[in-house]
């Protein structure tokens, strides 16, 4: 039910039109034109680092689950569980024991894709969302060619299938809220890793 | 928030007297913030992006009933709901409903301007709903009971030591911890109040007409977590914050951020088109969507102040604003402080209302240069200078002294001799007691009139 | 070429030898200086407040002052402001043309100096002074005037220190330091507790001067102020009584 006082809306829509009603109107500027990314892939990785997020290229020898396993097994803070999204094929899963995001000491999500002008992973909600946010690190499979180098041909091209929510996660959680000091982690992940999945290996 | 605007020359002045300390942190965090907005600008082409962002908002605002129509229809093909709220109060009932509905004994809450604009958080707490601002900023102001002090870094007037001495307090952090322990201390508590709300409740950066989607800026990662891991996300959106189609927003996302705080996109962005309603998406059961005026018609409506509704909330204008950098957000007496605030004020509340505000600015331009949709602030000050004359709502005796300036101005002889007597007694002891050259003299050493005017130089003859 | 000047109100009657320097500067550098003795306030203070009616009426005097004169040099960045950008929108109807003709034909002193006479060099009276410059934010942000003043006094063999706080508003503002007295001498001491050790610091507004100037000695900072004309002059190496 559609709640507010009674002809709220067709009051406001009545003030707003004899307001529009009593002005020119302006014509829409076009599309805003911003610098040319030559290399998306260099640019994204230069960007996404320069806010604090990290990129790592995993091992072509091992399979992506024993890579993602031993990469884990080597991050600081001892990671006893990973919450993995439910759209990572079980192939990008590592072998460390399962936990519930709330508790998992790492969550693994797929990336959508990414944005090269602003340093961004694109994470649908077809992913799980407390896995994006809860766990203290977030790894994250970047499809190596799903590198878009503006931002608006990445929205664009999500456009006719959006999801519920899509998140924008251009590095850690972060805040100067006290003292002006820079302290990450404050609620979303403290650690942000991009990890390039190369071609066929998106395929299980 | 009770309204103070009227207060603002003697609290203003109490602020810089007696709270050193909210002057320094201030016009620290401000010039930090305003020094990231130059650099970040230096790197793009900043003149053609303005100029792009301001023709997007005039256009919108110039077809605003027709977009708010497709935003609402959007939002409802997506599965969320739209309402409408004419005035804070309709705002507050329809929040407090959906919160009833839900039965929700306890929301988190993302930043939001337009939720202090309407009291939003007392209603709730009146309701018996226990309410957690997980933004840090809002959360330290939340236990101290105090308003925000500037719209994208609200506690920006409070010192380490101060939140230090707060935590220790309410947190029982130890006793010297450093920001980052402080923040592990507010992230601990937070995250069990994110794990147990029935809502979330955010307001929103952009709302796009075209694809119904609701977008929202942050660095923490609180708003991602509000909007994702309660039953229920209600977000109240300003009528002005629409943004005609998806590829705007892409701009207005970067503008937005680098004018706030030099980044090139905010750490996490929410972009949310409506509920998980589709199998394998996640997220809340029910997305709501509160459409407020507020005033906000009033603005539109109005001759020269619909300008101000671009404004896309960075707070730019407030970090280049010497006259803001002394005082910080508070002695503006109201939610929206320096620049903006001193013409929204009027736009959105009326001017009589909103007096002293459009008086409360030097005019030295800066926050016109910094603004990155181009609202021009300064002649926006001046449009409402001018109906404060025209309406009567200025001092009585400044006006008869306008008036006379001018009279004399018109009659050179007049305007010689009243010249000279004037600034001869404005040099005496009995200045002090005089209207307006009193005032200077409480902070200044009154200035001493040249031994004889340029014009009797003049006529003496000039070597 | 024939310079008139537009004095301004403050340097009428507290700037009156750096009005006078302004002429003898214009006259060194080959201009014939006249003085309109029929003009009186630009209308600033009344712009400034909303008074757009009396302002207007200000206006149009100054415009029957002017308007016969090749060019007007004012000794002030916002009173040149006031000529240069808001006089076409308070002239009214019929003489808005006018007004144009008077905003292009007028200019601020250090602009003149630099833009329409050229002159860049002026001397080596100010070798080894070191100056700070305060920019009046009209004379920046208005008139785009943001190298000039500096550029001169260098031209005069001056060493101009840069100032954290140069470019921000010093807290004058007109009714609004009497308005809003505590905040705006909250602004002056930003600038006053960064500003660098100079000899002298230069501006080339008097109302920036006067306020700087009050607040520095009610607090006993001991910075000495000049105008920029003054300034100049003493540059060029003149005297002057």
């Amino acid at each position: 039910m559609r709640r507010g006082g009674p002809g709220a809306r067709d009051r406001i829509l009545e003030r707003v039109a004899r307001a529009t009603g009593s002005r020119a109107r302006h014509p829409h500027p076009g599309r805003l034109r911003t610098d040319t990314v030559t290399d998306p892939v260099a640019t994204f990785v230069k960007r996404f680092t320069s806010q604090g997020g990290e990129v790592v290229t995993p091992d072509p020898h091992r399979t992506p689950g024993d890579w993602l396993t031993g990469f884990i097994a080597g991050l600081d803070g001892d990671v006893k569980g990973v919450a993995a999204g439910a759209d990572v094929p079980a192939a990008l899963q590592p072998g460390t024991p399962a936990a519930a995001p709330a508790d998992a000491g790492a969550g693994i999500s797929v990336a959508w894709g990414a944005v090269a002008e602003t340093g961004s992973l694109i994470l649908p909600s077809t992913g799980t969302r407390s896995v994006q946010l809860l766990p203290p690190v977030h790894i994250v499979w970047l499809p190596a060619g799903r590198v878009f180098a503006r931002l608006e041909n990445a929205l664009l091209e999500m456009r006719p299938e959006l999801p519920a929510a899509i998140g924008v996660h251009s590095g850690p959680s972060r805040s100067a809220d006290i003292g002006r000091t820079l302290v990450t982690g404050v609620h979303g992940p403290g650690r942000c890793i991009a990890v390039w999945l190369r071609g066929r290996r998106t395929d299980p | 928030m009770k309204k103070r605007i009227g207060e603002y020359a003697a609290r203003s002045r109490m602020t810089v007297r007696r709270e050193p300390s909210v002057r320094e942190a201030v016009t620290g965090a401000a010039l930090s913030f305003d020094g990231k907005r130059r650099r970040a600008y230096g790197e793009v082409d900043v003149e053609a992006w303005r100029r792009w962002a301001e023709g997007v908002k005039n256009h919108l605002l110039t077809h605003l009933e027709d977009y708010l129509a497709e935003a609402e229809a959007r939002l409802e093909a997506n599965g969320a709901r739209v309402h409408w709220a004419r005035d804070a109060a309709e705002a507050r009932e329809i929040v407090l409903s959906l919160a009833s509905d839900c039965s929700a004994g306890s929301v988190v809450k993302g930043k939001s301007m337009l939720t202090e604009e309407v009291d939003l958080n007392p209603a709730l707490e009146r309701a018996g709903i226990e309410v957690h601002e997980t933004d840090l900023g809002e959360y330290i102001l939340q236990l101290l009971d105090e308003p925000p002090s500037h719209i994208v870094g609200p506690a920006i007037h409070k010192s380490l030591e101060q939140v230090r001495e707060l935590f220790e307090e309410r947190l029982g952090t130890t006793p010297g911890s450093g920001p980052d322990d402080l923040a592990q201390a507010a992230r601990k508590v937070l995250r069990d109040a994110f794990m147990r709300a029935d809502m979330g409740i955010t307001g929103a950066n952009f709302l796009v007409a075209e694809t119904g989607t609701v977008a929202l800026i942050e660095n923490e990662g609180n708003i991602r977590l509000t909007t994702s891991l309660p039953r229920v996300h209600v977000a109240l959106v300003g009528i002005e914050k629409l943004l005609p189609r998806m590829r705007d927003l892409a701009g207005f996302l970067q503008l937005t951020t680098r004018a706030a705080t030099g980044q090139s996109i905010g750490c996490f962005v929410s972009l949310i088109q409506g509920p998980s309603i589709r199998p394998g998406d996640d997220g809340p059961e029910e997305v709501h969507v509160v459409l407020v005026d507020n005033g906000r018609t009033d603005a539109l409506l109005h001759e020269h102040a619909w300008e101000a509704l671009r404004c896309v909330r960075c707070g730019a204008c407030l970090n280049s604003c010497p006259v803001y950098r002394q005082t910080g957000g508070h002695a503006y007496g109201w939610v929206y402080s320096g620049p903006i605030g001193s013409i929204l004020g009027p736009g959105l509340l009326g001017l009589h209302e909103a007096m002293p505000l459009p008086f409360a600015s030097s005019l030295c331009g800066a926050c016109g240069d910094a603004c990155p949709v181009r609202i021009p602030i300064p002649e926006l000050l001046l449009a409402w200078r001018e109906e404060a004359q025209r309406r009567g709502l200025t001092p009585w005796n400044e006006r008869i002294a306008l008036a006379g300036l001018a009279r004399m101005a018109e009659r050179p002889g007049l305007y010689r001799v009243a010249g000279k007597f004037g600034t001869r007694l404005g040099a005496t002891a009995l200045a002090r007691k005089l209207p307006m050259l009193g005032e200077w003299s409480r902070d200044r050493v009154l200035p001493r009139p040249s031994p004889r005017t340029f014009r009797e130089m003049w006529h003496g003859g000039i070597e | 070429m024939n310079v008139a000047l537009f004095v301004t109100c403050l340097a009428d009657h507290y700037f009156a030898g750096a009005a006078a320097d302004t002429v003898r500067l214009l006259r060194h550098l080959g201009c014939d200086v006249t003085f309109p003795a029929a003009q009186t306030c630009c209308g600033q203070p009344a712009y400034n407040a909303g008074a757009t009616g009396e302002a207007g009426r200000m206006a149009r005097h100054a415009l029957d002052v002017f308007a016969d004169c090749e060019a007007v040099v004012l000794p002030s960045g916002s009173c040149a402001t006031m000529v240069k950008k808001f006089y076409p929108r308070l002239a009214g109807t019929g003489r808005a043309a006018e007004a144009a003709g008077l905003a292009e034909r007028t200019f601020e002193l250090g602009e003149f100096i630099v833009h329409r006479l050229g002159v860049t060099r002026l001397g080596e009276g100010l070798a080894g002074r070191r100056v700070a410059v305060h920019q009046g934010c009209h004379a920046l942000r208005e008139l785009g005037l943001a190298r000039e003043p500096a550029v001169l006094l260098e031209g005069a063999g001056a060493t101009v220190v840069p100032w954290e706080a140069q470019d921000e508003c010093c807290g004058f503002g007109g009714l609004f330091s009497v308005k809003m007295t505590g905040v705006s001498a909250a602004m002056a001491d930003r600038k006053l507790d960064t500003l660098p050790r100079v000899d002298w610091v230069v501006s080339g507004d008097g109302g920036c001067v006067l306020h700087l100037d009050g607040r520095s000695r009610a607090r006993g900072c001991g910075a000495e102020f000049m105008h920029l004309a003054t300034a100049l002059w003493k540059g060029v190496g003149g005297r002057g009584r």
